[in-house]
């Protein structure tokens, strides 16, 4: 919590602020550390409604450590976060969720030995019993078909493509506002990864904005609207997710094209 | 068999083990065929238990429990206060994941709590609240029934005020601090005779003569007798009837947080605590929670402990009583209410009764000399066992199959016991 002589802290909990028509997530100019590590110098980012948002950057740049800003698990020293008009700042991460912003987190982090309907009723896990739940999870099971064949079957039991299905469906479990994907793709067979970016479209049609976190820069810029280049904890390039594909600089060190 | 067998079964019998694992397919097969197993076992437990004093104080079964003179005696008692131990350890062990080595300073400080509120030791005072002592004692002397929930309701505050700073620790280190908890209390229990010129526990010479559990006169007359006016140390049945029902609540709320929000929560945490966090699972609340309901049923296992031995001395809450409430959980199968009851059971039976009547039988055989007594062998024969049990059946005696799982899945490699906490 911001005491009230600190840095952009009003002493009133949690703060309104206003913001620009349609940003539902800034990040402004956030210093993150890991201990002593200067992860993140000063990213800025937005995250506008009904929009794909993909941070692509080379490992170590920061993008996961961005994610851990804004989710709570590891708050930023300097800088701000606001979701909807709401500092989140120095929330805690259960406070975020509730908020409504969930996540696929890295790893994706399922509970190995519960079943797979326990994981998607983990996700549910702030909100109130009542038949919402049971029409997301209708919801789920439409998105991921795969998932409802599976559903007294041990999560650690399934594939890695599976287990991402599942990681995403436990995220929209919590009916978010706002969907943080830390590395789909990571690890999966090419056919998986054409299928998880497919249904990250369907997420999004469906009225879901995501801020997507991906090493597949290619994917991830022909799925997103916009995208943020990260280079060591800094914002190296913002513009749309086409041009960004047109960009020389990012078609040499992300695409790897000559 | 292996077509019906149930999904979350292990699927290829282990090595050697077929036949029992061929036992354990019919088992569950009976046990699926029969619902009403599953609340008739446990009935029948308990009514079992309930009228032991009619059908095992004679008999062939008496041997079990009864002292060498035959009388009835105090075994059941503390095995039933043994239950209550392990079980409030269950829910900060096998629920929630979290190890903990110091759980006797509950058990301690629900017995003070009973020195402190029904007991002649602040013998300047003179408190009385539904006393049930034959005359005036000076002192302070609340009801029985009041004290043990203030037990319940101290020992809670305890845990969350040790937990707030400790929680935040990780498995290992938590085990430590949690050591260092159940160390200093019984050390603050015995230098507490001179706090300031108060006295608050009478330090090495304990607290004596405390209060008795009772009903009064005019519930007693009430009832016709049946609820006593005060116990006392003649007639045992009251003390056996008021602990096997404080063990069976004890079961029932374990069962109940078993399958709440909350033991979902833990079980989450145990598995993964990143993960359980940005599922939105307040980590710390979780954990505090975990902790204070073990705490809450060790104070009440210490204050009806401390009422019925009538003495509560700081050196009665050694670190042993800790880790011989761990073994009982852990030897049970942690996470499984039946497994630990077992567990708690058979170690406090083989603890306080077991070892001395098996070397009775064994020292009457012939050729057996007079001076062999197997109470000597005691820690041998109970680390033998402990390490054979962790050999053959690290699992437990009756596993939960979250911890089945979890067992089967990191066989070699895993640790035995991974407290993430």
């Amino acid at each position: 919590m911001r005491l009230p002589w600190q840095k952009n802290g009003n002493g009133k909990e949690p703060a309104r602020v206003a913001t620009d028509d349609g940003v539902i997530l800034k990040l402004d100019d956030i210093h993150t550390y890991y201990g002593t590590i200067h992860a993140l110098k000063g990213v800025s980012i937005e995250v506008r409604a009904g929009e794909i948002v993909t941070l692509i950057g080379a490992n170590g740049a920061g993008k996961s450590t961005t994610l851990r800003s804004i989710n709570g698990l590891n708050h930023p020293r300097e800088g701000r976060i606001v979701f909807q008009g709401t500092d989140i700042t120095d929330t805690a991460p259960h406070d975020i969720v509730r908020m409504g912003i969930s996540q696929s987190p890295e790893g994706r982090k399922i509970f190995p030995r519960m079943s797979v309907l326990e994981n998607l009723e983990m996700g549910a896990y702030q909100r109130q019993k009542g038949p919402e739940i049971q029409e997301d999870l209708e919801r789920v099971y439409s998105l991921f078909p795969r998932l409802k064949e599976r559903l007294q079957q041990k999560a650690g039991t399934m594939s890695g493509g599976e287990q991402q299905m599942l990681a995403m469906g436990r995220a929209l479990m919590a009916r978010p506002k706002l969907l943080l994907l830390d590395e789909p793709s990571m690890g999966l067979a090419p056919i998986f990864v054409e299928k998880i970016f497919e249904i990250i479209r369907e997420i999004n049609q469906q009225g879901t904005p995501i801020l997507l976190v991906e090493q597949n820069a290619l994917m991830a810029l022909d799925t997103a609207s916009r995208g943020y280049v990260l280079e060591t904890g800094h914002v190296a390039l913002a513009d749309d997710a086409k041009s960004l594909r047109d960009n020389e600089q990012v078609r040499k060190t992300y695409l790897g094209e000559e | 068999m292996s077509d019906r067998a149930s999904p979350q079964a292990p699927k290829a019998p282990s090595k050697g083990g077929s036949t029992i694992s061929s036992w354990r397919a019919s088992y569950r097969r009976y046990r699926r065929d029969h619902k009403w197993l599953g609340w008739g076992i446990p009935l029948a437990a308990v009514v079992l238990a309930f009228s032991y004093p009619w059908w095992g104080l004679e008999g062939p079964l008496s041997f079990i429990f009864n002292d060498g003179l035959g009388i009835d005696n105090d075994t059941l008692f503390i095995m039933s206060i043994y239950v209550m131990l392990a079980l409030g350890l269950n829910v900060v062990v096998g629920y929630a994941g979290l190890l903990d080595l110091g759980y006797v300073a509950f058990f301690a400080l629900g017995a003070y709590t009973l020195g402190w509120f029904g007991s002649g030791l602040f013998s300047q005072r003179d408190v009385h609240f539904l006393d049930t002592n034959a005359a005036r004692l000076p002192g302070i002397h609340l009801s029985f029934w009041v004290v043990v929930l203030l037990a319940g309701a101290i020992c809670a505050f305890a845990g969350i005020l040790i937990g707030w700073p400790t929680l935040r620790l990780r498995g290992d280190y938590l085990a430590i601090v949690t050591l260092g908890f159940g160390e200093i209390i019984p050390d603050v229990f015995r230098n507490g005779d001179d706090v300031g010129g108060h006295n608050l526990t009478n330090g090495v010479r304990g607290v004596t003569q405390l209060d008795r559990p009772g009903f009064g006169q005019s519930i007693s007359d009430a009832t016709g007798g049946i609820l006593p006016v005060r116990y006392t140390s003649l007639e045992l049945r009251p003390w056996y009837f008021t602990v096997l029902a404080m063990m069976l609540i004890t079961v029932f709320v374990n069962l109940r947080l078993r399958d709440s929000k909350m033991g979902r929560a833990w079980i989450a945490v145990r598995e993964d605590e990143i993960a359980a966090s940005a599922m939105g699972v307040p980590l710390m609340r979780t954990k505090l929670w975990a902790y204070a309901i073990g705490a809450v049923f060790g104070g009440f296992a210490g204050a009806i402990y401390g009422s019925f031995i009538n003495g509560i001395f700081p050196t009665s809450f050694s670190f042993q009583i800790s880790v011989i409430v761990l073994v009982m959980v852990i030897v049970g199968g942690m996470g499984n209410i039946w497994g630990v009851i077992a567990g708690a059971m058979l170690i406090s039976w083989l603890n306080f009764r077991g070892l001395d009547k098996i070397g009775e039988r064994i020292g009457s055989l012939p050729g057996v000399s007079d001076d062999f007594s197997i109470a000597k062998y005691k820690f041998g024969i109970f680390g033998a066992l402990l390490v054979l049990m962790m050999l053959f059946r690290p699992e437990g005696l009756i596993p939960s199959t979250r911890r089945r799982a979890e067992f089967a899945e990191g066989e070699g490699q895993a640790t035995l016991y991974d407290a993430r906490a």
